[in-house]
């Protein structure tokens, strides 16, 4: 190990601040941090500190994310052979000829799943992480500060959220979109009003809506002519004929969604392990529950109110909450999205508003809206855009009464 | 030119552009700018009317009663939008047709009106010609720069030519979409003014 | 005189808009007769262009364009719910898009699945006339899609029912997914499909996902990828347009006539 430190030390004292390459300076600093602990010690006047860091927190997210992820990579393994089993082809890609060189065959066993599932999850997540990280560093060395790990979480959101059928220059070019204008452009990790692995997404979904939205693109298997066989998400079909093409609450097709073997993006599919998600999250008080309550309660409110309106023409109205619940991205999106520390509110009573306000507008664009029938993502960055408004008024509200209060005690 | 018509014809290009520093004018940049020829012809008529709006108010400027100013200023404004969207209906018919009500909401746009009661009312009709010729100018800049990227990006065009070979015509790009939607004048005006407060520190307040 | 008394501001006020008012009259006066003739070439391009006498974007000067559609293209004024001629509407200048808005010239639409709300009494039909034989009838077709009204034509062949072209000339909808309407690669897949089904109801639609060729799908066109809402727009007002309340009394007439004959 010394001769790595040897190494550290050489290079560190050329690249110190006025040498020929300062600029460089952060990229040498996040690779000698990640091997060593830095000897530099708070000089000032001591501060007690939460023991909870950045680095900590992240770590817990991205724990919570870790069933999600091997699930994802099992499940599109998984839709893919379904879709083949039923008559349709694979890809014309290097994932089938790379999986059909390992001798694998179309079944629903369980590692020939993951393992063919792997190999479209892993280089999405690669290149989204690559082209993420690339630009954080650059900007680091322009503004001179060290690379933080502000990265790290949506390195692994952001391919949850995209199928697995995606190009991965578009994955590329997400990825430095989110960053730039999601973070960079606001002052960097912690400054950002977006959430940058749902700008990312956005991003995607309006600049390529053919390669993520639509029936196409959820099924990495070519099904095209394919009876009586849908690569439209379960969600897509519930908007256009309503919930009860797929069946009853309770019922098999129910459970099946809320354990998550259905077509969709690769990650946001399995309810059930996003509720594991958030008892992690909650119990480790790094996602707040009041925000995860409030989607619930926006949601449950609205979903019942559409029902109770109801509609001859559009039969997303009458879909029960219990559905929405398990479809599409709001299971993943409540847990993992809305909940991020920082554009998200902050102040307790503002969650709750903030939760609530995602919850109404992502039942309202998925029923009310004819063009989009996921609004999870839309609803969130809609939310991030009034966080701050939110908090201001509760800030304000709490100084009006500190306020009055200092004035009834004289 | 003595110094103070230099300034006025040059610091509306990047000091003070119009959209860039002022954040006038948003709204036609947005909307006319899918396409570099929209863009163009645009930039022209706003040129056009708050240069000859400038200095037919500068000319008049001592005449008009205070009390009826704006209305004043308005009703010249408006007049010579109508007579560039005749024109451009009798002599440009497609893109007029392209450019739809935007002719008209020049009307409205900040830019023309703020400079006619901040600058014209006060200067000599050159100087005012040259101050409005600079704001159209710097107006124009950022028009152009704005359909040049959403034309290229949004459509693989430049002037309706296309340049990048599309994916559906056999070619290898993909046109962007988001690009073509008015949000994609958005970004592209958010990254414009992140460049030049990075360039020109003193444009940021604080 | 002050600049500030009454009698000032109201003779200033008054010579400002006396100025004002002669340029914009002069202007408007003046070039009237060039937005005019632009207004007719438009429109003539367009249905040029449907009838495949024009290639789309194609750059023609404006004389070869009035001579190409004189030569070639007659329009008619018609009766919508009767189905007959209209020959005391000049049709030259008859605007359907206005007369649309017109109370007193259309009348609220029967309930419809294509958006619309008026319909106009009397609506154009453009008829490519070769050897004084009719090749081509051309109809001018609205309605709405995702997001806006698409504006277009749709060109039969004399048997009423065979597609020649169609095009939407004015739309709303999302660039690059319902925007594709526009798309000739796609408005090609329509030519030579059927209007009608054996029993003379409207029958052509777009469907999700691809369609067969000309001979075997003869009523089915392909989707657009990623926009079935813009579709199914363009299936509601195309047989819309071809249905009773539509050119439907019209082309009976015809094929009543071509039959007859």
């Amino acid at each position: 190990m010394s001769v790595l430190r040897r190494l550290l030390d050489n290079v560190g004292d050329r690249l110190q601040s006025g040498g020929k390459l300062d600029h460089l300076y952060p990229l040498f600093e996040a690779m000698d941090t990640f091997f060593y602990s830095p000897d530099s010690v708070t000089t000032g006047t001591t501060h007690v500190r939460d023991a909870l860091d950045l680095k900590r927190m992240m770590s817990v997210v991205v724990a919570a994310l870790m069933p999600i992820v091997f699930f994802a990579m099992y499940n599109t393994g998984l839709q893919a052979h379904r879709a083949i089993i039923a008559g349709g082809h694979p890809l014309d890609t290097w994932q089938t000829r790379l999986f059909e060189a390992f001798g694998y065959g179309y079944t629903t066993d369980f590692w020939a799943c993951f393992f063919h599932g792997a190999i479209y999850f892993i280089p999405v997540f690669v290149v989204g992480f690559a082209a993420g990280i690339t630009v954080e560093v650059i900007f680091a060395s322009i503004r001179g500060h060290e690379i933080n790990e502000g990265f790290f979480v949506t390195g692994f959101l952001l391919p949850l959220t995209l199928p697995p059928t995606i190009p991965l220059w578009q994955v590329a070019s997400g990825a430095i979109f989110g960053v730039l204008i999601g973070k960079e452009i606001f002052g960097g990790t912690g400054m950002n009003v977006l959430n940058p692995a749902l700008t990312a997404r956005a991003f995607l979904f309006f600049a390529y809506p053919a390669e993520i939205s639509g029936d196409k693109p959820w099924i990495a298997a070519d099904f095209v002519g394919v009876d009586g066989f849908s690569g439209a998400t379960w969600l897509a079909r519930a908007t256009a004929e309503g919930s009860q093409t797929l069946g009853p609450i309770g019922g098999a097709q129910w459970w099946d969604a809320f354990i998550g073997f259905i077509p969709g993006s690769m990650g946001e599919t399995s309810a059930l392990l996003c509720l594991v998600g958030a008892v992690i999250l909650i119990i480790t008080r790094i996602g707040s529950w009041r925000t995860m309550l409030g989607v619930v309660g926006g949601s449950a409110a609205t979903a019942v109110l559409l029902n109770l309106i109801g509609s001859d023409t559009n039969p997303a109205f009458s879909i029960p909450f219990a559905w929405h619940l398990v479809l599409g991205g709001w299971a993943f999106g409540t847990v993992f999205m809305a909940t991020d520390p920082v554009s998200s509110a902050f102040t307790d009573k503002g969650r709750l508003i903030y939760g609530f306000g995602i919850g109404v507008m992502v039942i309202l664009v998925r029923v009310v809206n004819p063009a989009y029938p996921e609004g999870m993502m839309l609803a969130i960055l809609f939310m991030n855009m009034f966080a701050p408004f939110i908090d201001h008024f509760f800030v304000q509200a709490n100084i009006k009464r500190r306020l009055a209060r200092h004035a009834a005690g004289q | 030119m003595n110094a103070k018509q230099k300034s006025a014809l040059l610091d509306p290009l990047f000091n003070d552009n119009p959209i860039a520093a002022q954040v006038l004018g948003i709204c036609s940049a947005l909307a006319v700018t899918t396409k570099l020829e929209t863009s163009v012809v645009m930039s022209i008529a706003v040129i056009a009317v708050m240069s000859l709006s400038n200095l037919t108010i500068s000319i008049i400027r001592n005449l008009i009663p205070s009390s009826i100013r704006i209305i004043v200023q308005l009703t010249v404004i408006a007049s010579l939008v109508i007579v560039t969207d005749q024109v451009l209906q009798a002599f440009f018919f497609d893109i007029s047709k392209q450019l739809s009500v935007f002719v008209g909401l020049i009307i409205t746009n900040c830019i023309v009106m703020g400079r006619a009661e901040a600058y014209a009312m006060q200067n000599p009709p050159v100087d005012s010609l040259l101050d409005g010729l600079g704001n159209g100018l710097g107006y124009s800049l950022i028009l152009i720069v704005v359909g040049f990227f959403r034309e290229l990006i949004g459509s693989g065009k430049l002037f309706g030519v296309q340049v990048l070979p599309l994916v559906t015509d056999g070619g290898w790009y993909q046109p962007n979409g988001l690009f073509v939607l008015a949000p994609g004048a958005f970004f592209i005006i958010g990254i414009l003014i992140w460049l030049l407060r990075t360039w020109k520190p003193e444009l940021q307040e604080d | 005189m002050r600049q500030d008394s009454n009698a000032y501001i109201i003779g200033f006020a008054t010579a400002v808009c006396l100025v004002c008012s002669i340029v914009v009259s002069t202007s408007a006066v003046a070039l009237r007769e060039r937005q005019d003739r632009n207004k007719v070439l438009d429109r003539q391009t367009q249905v040029l262009v449907v009838a495949g006498l024009l290639e789309e974007g194609q750059n023609v000067s404006p004389e070869d364009v009035e001579s190409l559609f004189d030569e070639h293209i007659q329009i008619r004024v018609i009766n919508l719910e009767t189905g007959g001629y209209e020959d005391s509407i000049e049709s030259s200048t008859y605007d359907q898009r206005k007369a649309t808005k017109d109370p007193s010239a259309s009348r609220a639409a029967p309930a419809n699945n294509a958006g619309l709300t008026r319909l106009p009494d009397n609506a154009l039909v453009y008829q490519r006339v070769e050897d004084d034989a009719v090749q081509s009838l051309i109809l001018p077709i609205e309605g709405k899609g995702l997001w806006s009204t698409l504006y277009g034509f749709i060109a039969l062949a004399p048997d009423t029912t065979t597609i020649q072209g169609i095009t939407f000339y004015e739309h709303g909808e999302t660039p690059g997914l319902g925007g594709e309407v526009d798309n000739p690669t796609w408005k090609a897949l329509w030519v030579g499909r059927q209007a009608y089904d054996s029993d003379w109801a409207p029958a052509i639609e777009v469907i999700k996902g691809a369609a067969g060729p000309v001979a075997e799908d003869p009523y089915r066109v392909d989707g657009l990828s990623g926009s079935t809402l813009t579709a199914r727009g363009v299936t509601n007002l195309v047989q819309f347009w071809l249905g009773e309340n539509g050119f439907d009394p019209y082309l009976e007439r015809l094929r009543a006539e071509g039959s007859g004959s």
